[in-house]
């Protein structure tokens, strides 16, 4: 046969020449299986008949009592550590040589003894080898099935050094020991084996006993252990010990010991369950948690205790009474905040009872926790959110973040028990962020839509409101105008109150906004109901402007005058009350800021809820600048414009200090840039400083809205004062039109040997003119940003200059009129002057010398002529024939037209 | 490969007898199954010589995997659990092998140089089963084993392994 050849071929190393001479001739007609068939076979076989087998052959002792085999078998039990044994192995091969060196030095003194046989290279071998002395020993003792269970030899064998060691005896293993079975167990390599063997006598009777026995009276291990803790540690090992028992029908065996186990679990559960009834925290419930956290981890008992816990039937609190303790819109969250706390006293209480039932390892209060998380918190949150929700939604708001705040606190008032992580905070805030979980996102569209709603109701209440008083709304302006005195100490007190800003405004308006900057945080710290005590729609009476906050860390002393000034100025404001209104403005801030920061407070959950609050307060914000923008300040802005393009100051009877809609247009703008320096505060304070927003992301959409809300407000100035500025214009030409008087200029001979009375000073109607002008230039001054502003100025001043011109055209001017001209002139170059534009000045400096043509006496026309065409003079500004145009204007001209051209012209006449 | 509907090669025992089988049959043998992947494409018209299996034992393995042809292909390191492997020898199965020693390790044989891991554990299973409660003479007589311990060796095995024996 072709099959016996390649056995030993297979197994070169394993066969000695013996073996295999042997079985060559023996195997004549049956075929052999070669080694790694039977090493294949090997691994079926139970235990008992493995070491049949090796007791048949040389070769075959060899492969039944092969290391890796019973490695196998420890590491199914996961008792092998296979760095440990490395480190054993190198420790003896060291000390291996050390004997080695030793033994060549005795060999000739130990050479008869025959113990010393095996030694030689096989490491195996020497091992199996045994003391004669202490097997009859053995024999003697293994009369009695228990003993001969412990009793196993191989305690005695080191393994270290290579000579049999006089054995020393055994210990009786009694039943006790074995329950500590395990922890014997050392990672050797070369006595895996015995080690395994070890763990075999003492749990193989037991496994094998309870697999054939049939209820659960019957199995040895519940005669030999009547302790339920060592029944337990029994059964916990012999789960393990099945593990390595992979010999066919270990299903079955399985089988029996997870019910067998089954049933003494149910069995302990009961006396857990006893105790439990009767509270017994220390005997009984102790006892029998400890029992089962041996068996198998204590899961059931966990499971029991946690659903059978009286906290889940007790009534903490009615979610109810949150609702109806309070008005319609508000919540009471004093109730629920008395029920988290007892809830957590509770807990606390437990998680101490359950240290001291529970034996360590599991984390019982964490799933104590997630059932309390569920069964009593979720209970009472979600049919308050529901019914708030259904009642009112500016209560269901409140509610929501109200009590998730709460619920943080809660959280973090929770103690840990002895075996709960190091992660435990991490853990309940999850727990409370579970809970809210199904809350937050219904929660976030609501507040958003919420504010929404609210900002648009603010507004168009106030729409309605002006559409009321839009019938009288042209008396009231002239009603309004006619409070000269008033409008001008408004404006100096609204003045100073813009002018502060630029140091007051990023404290002082933060105010309204208590707690947003460093208070923000101790709002966070301190009782919640606080933080929500700001009502968010707040009434709309006046003080609800800036100093109305929480009180701040900042000095009182601002504070109130800015409240006082802030007062004073909306009294004032209702001028542009039917434009827009800062109270409005300072409304919406106002909701907004309680919208973000309710919001806010979700953000901490962190993950994709936190991103998506933190997307809601940006949304909240770009909705409040919209509506803010788009819905108020620029239809006042545009209604402003339109005033302004309708203005004919002809049609106006009356005529003051100023043009009412250029007035109030230039009011605007100053309330439009107090509005937006109250958003670029609350966005710095509100997203920015909170982290709510990134300031350096230009594609946040919150970046992007306040860029875009600073952008219309700028084009809405720009709009209007380009219509201001013709109104302005026309006002100008009709204030010179009719103060002017013609005898201004050209005043009556008083009559001969009369002394001319000689007015120095400008007109009446220069003077009005540089008034009106110069008050509402002023009235930009420190409102709009600089270049607008010089724009703006340069723009009046040409303006101003070309009407002049043109008016000046019109009229006659006498020698002694010229006084007077000059006087004005120099009225407007003073005052062109205070405006530090250099290039506008050149105009006024040139109107001031050419003032000064009128002033030349008739007879001196030939010097007329050479100032008319002295284009240096006037730097540029008038050509010669211009000056000409305004020579004409001379009360005398026609009589000195003639010397004045011919002093101009006629040189040039005689030359042709 | 083209996937006739019962494409079938030709396997040639020891004996020179040339058996037909259908290709999904064959290639229960993982060593056919190689092999034909291997010479993919090249037409198989020679039968493939199986050079240490005979007729008789060739038939038998060849009914075993007509038999099981459908069975899911077992993972090649399912060693690593000894557990999996120790399923109960299915009825069938039992039949099957209830053959003369002699055969039992012809077919062990075969299936292990075919490389037919599903029969080679039925096998092992099988000869394990024989093995199971019987003592070292009757294993050696079963197995044909020499014993080449002197009866104090066999003795002091026993007595070390002691704690193994049933009781």
């Amino acid at each position: 046969m072709s099959n016996f050849k390649r056995a030993p071929q297979a197994t070169p190393h394993h066969s000695s020449l013996l073996s295999t001479l042997k079985s060559t001739t023996m195997i004549e007609s049956k075929p052999v299986l070669p080694a790694e068939i039977i090493s294949r076979i090997l691994d079926y076989l139970p235990i008992p008949d493995l070491l049949s087998f090796a007791r048949t052959s040389k070769r075959m002792l060899e492969m039944v009592y092969e290391d890796s085999r019973w490695v196998q078998r420890l590491h199914a039990m996961g008792l092998w550590n296979e760095g440990e044994a490395r480190k054993r192995f190198e420790e003896g091969m060291k000390r291996k040589r050390e004997v080695m060196r030793k033994r060549h030095e005795e060999e000739a003194k130990r050479l008869g003894i025959g113990v010393q046989n095996g030694v030689g290279a096989q490491r195996k071998v020497s091992t199996t080898l045994f003391d004669a002395g202490v097997e009859e020993e053995r024999q003697r003792r293994s009369q009695d099935v228990k003993s001969r269970v412990s009793v196993d030899g191989f305690e005695t064998l080191t393994l270290g050094s290579k000579a049999q060691s006089p054995i020393e005896r055994a210990p009786m293993l009694d039943p006790e020991a074995l329950l500590n079975i395990f922890s014997g167990v050392r990672s050797i390599r070369g006595s895996a084996r015995l080690e395994y063997g070890k763990i075999y006598a003492a749990l193989a009777p037991f496994y094998f006993d309870l697999a054939r026995s049939r209820s659960h009276v019957d199995p040895v291990i519940f005669r030999v252990y009547r302790d339920p803790e060592q029944q337990a540690q029994m059964l916990a090992h012999l789960t393990v010990f099945a593990k390595s028992d992979w010999a066919q029908g270990w299903r079955q065996r399985e089988e029996r010991l997870v019910t067998m186990i089954g049933v003494f679990e149910n069995a302990v559960l009961r006396e857990f369950e006893k105790g439990y009834e009767v509270w017994d925290i220390d005997g009984s419930m102790r006892r029998y948690a400890h029992v089962l956290g041996v068996l198998n981890g204590g899961h059931a008992g966990i499971e029991l205790f946690v659903q059978k816990h009286p906290i889940f039937n007790e009534k903490l609190g009615n979610p109810m009474e949150c609702i109806n303790q309070a008005s319609s819109d508000a919540i009471a969250l004093e109730p629920s905040r008395e029920f988290l706390e007892s809830l957590a006293v509770k807990i606390n209480e437990q998680a101490n009872i359950i240290d001291r039932v529970f034996p360590t390892g599991e984390d019982v209060l964490q799933v104590f926790l997630d059932k309390v998380a569920e069964d009593i918190l979720m209970e009472y949150v979600t049919p308050l959110f529901d019914e708030a929700h259904e009642r009112n939604l500016t209560s269901y708001l409140k509610a929501v973040s109200g009590i998730f705040e709460q619920s943080l606190r809660f959280s973090l008032s929770l103690k840990p028990s002895k075996n709960s992580g190091d992660d435990f905070s991490e853990k309940t805030k999850a727990l409370v962020a579970r809970v809210f979980e199904p809350h937050v996102d219904l929660y976030l569209t609501e507040e958003a839509d919420h504010f929404k709603k609210l900002a648009e109701s603010e507004v168009d209440e106030w729409d309605k409101q002006l559409s009321e008083q839009e019938a009288t709304k042209e008396s009231f302006y002239m009603g309004n105008f006619n409070r000269q005195a008033d409008k001008k100490d408004f404006l100096s007190s609204f003045k100073k109150v813009v002018m502060m800003p630029v140091n007051v405004l990023p404290t002082a308006i933060t105010m309204p906004f208590g707690g947003m900057g460093p208070a923000s945080k101790t709002t966070l710290a301190a009782p919640v109901p606080k933080s929500l005590s700001v009502p968010v729609s707040n009434p709309p009476s006046r003080p609800n402007t800036p100093g109305h906050g929480p009180p701040s860390p900042l000095p009182e002393a601002p504070t109130d005058e800015l409240a006082a000034k802030a007062a004073l100025m909306t009294s004032k404001l209702e001028g542009i009350k039917s434009l827009f209104s800062i109270e409005v403005a300072l409304d919406l801030t106002h909701s907004a800021k309680a919208s973000i920061e309710r919001a806010a407070l979700f953000v901490r959950l962190g993950g994709q809820t936190g991103e998506e609050a933190r997307e809601q307060c940006e949304a909240i914000f770009v909705v409040l600048l919209q509506i803010l923008g788009t819905r108020h300040v620029k239809i006042g802005f545009d209604k402003a414009v339109e005033h302004l393009s309708k203005y004919n100051p002809r049609e106006v009877s009356e005529h003051q200090q100023g043009v009412a809609p250029l007035v109030t247009f230039l009011e605007l703008v100053n309330v439009g840039d107090l509005i937006s320096q109250m958003i670029d505060v609350f966005y710095e304070q509100q997203l920015a400083a909170t982290k709510l927003a990134d300031r350096n992301d230009f594609l946040d959409p919150a970046v992007k809205a306040k860029k875009k809300f600073e952008q219309m407000l700028d084009e809405s100035v720009a709009a209007g004062l380009n219509k201001g500025i013709d109104v302005l214009m026309d006002e100008v030409e009709y204030l010179c039109a009719t103060l002017q008087k013609p005898t201004d200029y050209n005043p009556l001979d008083p009559g001969p040997g009369k002394l001319m009375d000689f007015d120095i000073g400008p007109t009446l109607a220069a003077k009005q003119v540089v008034q009106l002008v110069e008050s509402h230039t002023k009235m930009l001054n420190g409102s709009t940003d600089k270049n607008t502003l010089d724009v703006f100025n340069q723009e009046v001043g040409l303006r101003l200059f070309t009407a002049f011109c043109k008016h000046l055209k019109r009229q006659r001017v006498s020698t002694d009129g010229a006084i007077a001209l000059i006087s004005d002139t120099n009225l407007f170059y003073t005052y062109i002057r205070t405006l530090r534009n250099s290039d506008l000045l050149e105009y006024f400096k040139a109107l001031r010398e050419l003032s000064q043509i009128y002033l030349i006496e008739a007879k001196h026309a030939k010097d007329m002529a050479e100032v008319i065409a002295d284009g240096g003079r006037f730097g540029g500004v008038f050509r010669a024939e211009e000056v000409y145009e305004f020579a004409e204007r001379r009360a005398d001209w026609y009589s000195v037209k003639r010397e004045v051209e011919r002093a101009m012209y006629g040189i040039g006449c005689g030359i042709m | 490969m083209s996937e006739g509907p019962a494409q079938t090669i030709v396997l040639q025992s020891n004996d020179n007898v040339a058996i037909t089988v259908e290709r999904k049959v064959a290639e229960r043998s993982m060593l056919i199954k190689n092999m034909l992947e291997d010479l993919a494409g090249s037409e198989l018209d020679s039968a493939i010589p199986i050079p240490n299996v005979n007729e008789s034992v060739l038939k038998k393995v060849i009914e075993w995997c007509e038999h099981h042809k459908n069975d899911p292909q077992t993972a090649a390191d399912d060693d690593s659990d000894s557990r999996k492997k120790t399923t109960d020898i299915e009825e069938w199965d039992q039949k099957f092998m209830q053959v003369d020693q002699e055969m039992l390790f012809e077919i062990i044989l075969a299936s292990n140089y075919l490389d037919i891991k599903p029969l080679l554990d039925v096998g092992c299973k099988t000869v394990a089963n024989m093995i199971k409660g019987k003592s070292p003479e009757e294993i050696r007589k079963t197995f044909n084993i020499t014993n080449d311990f002197t009866p104090e060796e066999e003795e002091q095995i026993r007595r070390e392994n002691e704690w193994a024996e049933d009781r």
